[in-house]
């Protein structure tokens, strides 16, 4: 990670900001976006069809997001940014994937189920 | 056990004398992601609540998010911080080329467009508040409005963060310190931007739908 430049403004992470890469990322995303919300506004499929839809269109504009404006990829420069983000990703999913799949068990085993009363 | 290849402990150089030193900027750049993603670990319990507590027998049938959100109108939140990213960004390509003009501008329409993304959302959790949705309305109530409201206060202090160094910009010109703070103010910025993918998504669209 050392480089050695006296001039701030040459450091890589200054140097790797590009324009094309902005307008991309943020083309993307704001499409996704679009999308997901004119699907979801007009209800266009069924929920579960809906949500799996919504979710690859929340995925898709992450990685875009993460590619284009955070620049995070495998070069020499970036490498542990990554590294990071890597092991950080299944700690988040199990964060929130365990908690929610205890309390739906939970309230499957205790809660009197009325009819309409799943899954909000 | 040869001590074919050791080296005389006497003529032995423990370290390379040509080091120039840690990277400043990287050093401190990375131990801020570091942080930043121990943040997104404060919103991973936000949304694990927020999923326990969005069912229907969360709402104490009360209002849900199907009654109270507006997607079209979250939808022009999500605009305003897209483009507000896309402002810093702008102004980091001007730092790339040493502009302080362009650095500013970029930092100004940054801050404009992240206060407009502000305003709509303190405009609706008034609009909420009206309606009688507020923290004590029922748990889903309050797990939907603390998780974003959360996320509302990281924009709040990265618009400080912005006025600040724009005043930085302004008196110390592009040093090792204000240059460092402009790349680790982008990451933060940026990262406001991947969280609030997930909360449109998976607490204003899909409450919306459910």
């Amino acid at each position: 990670m050392s480089h050695g430049h006296d001039n701030p403004i040459l450091h890589p992470e200054v140097q790797m900001a590009s324009v094309r890469g902005y307008f991309t990322g943020f083309l993307i995303s704001l499409l996704l976006m679009l999308a997901a919300t004119a699907m979801v506004s007009s209800h266009a499929f069924p929920p579960f069809g809906l949500l799996l839809v919504i979710t690859i269109c929340a995925a898709v504009s992450i990685i875009a997001q993460i590619y284009f404006l955070l620049h995070l990829d495998i070069s020499e420069h970036n490498i542990w940014n990554t590294v990071s983000l890597v092991l950080f990703i299944p700690l988040f999913i199990l964060t929130i994937g365990l908690t929610w799949w205890m309390f739906s068990q939970l309230y499957l085993r205790t809660m009197p189920m009325m009819p309409g009363m799943g899954m909000h | 056990m040869s001590a074919h290849n050791s080296p005389d402990p006497k003529t032995a150089t423990l370290w390379d004398t040509h080091y120039h030193g840690h990277d400043v900027i990287s050093t401190r750049t990375f131990g801020y992601f570091l942080y930043l993603l121990s943040d997104g670990m404060l919103f991973a319990t936000l949304f694990a609540a927020y999923g326990v507590l969005s069912y229907s027998h969360s709402y104490y049938n009360g209002p849900t998010p199907a009654d109270f959100v507006h997607p079209w109108y979250t939808f022009t939140q999500t605009v305003a911080l897209f483009l507000s990213v896309l402002a810093y960004g702008m102004g980091m390509s001007a730092l790339k080329k040493g502009s302080k003009a362009g650095v500013m501008n970029g930092l100004i329409a940054a801050f404009v467009l992240g206060a407009v993304f502000l305003g709509l959302d303190i405009h609706d959790m008034m609009d909420l508040a009206a309606h009688g949705v507020t923290v004590q309305t029922s748990g889903g109530a309050s797990a939907f409005i603390v998780l974003t409201q959360t996320h509302a206060a990281h924009i709040f202090f990265g618009l400080i963060w912005i006025v600040v160094m724009m005043f930085q910009v302004m008196s110390k010109g592009f040093t090792t310190d204000t240059v460092g703070r402009l790349l680790t103010l982008r990451m933060f910025w940026h990262l406001q931007a991947i969280i609030w993918v997930f909360v449109y998504v998976f607490v204003y669209l899909w409450g919306y739908m459910s």
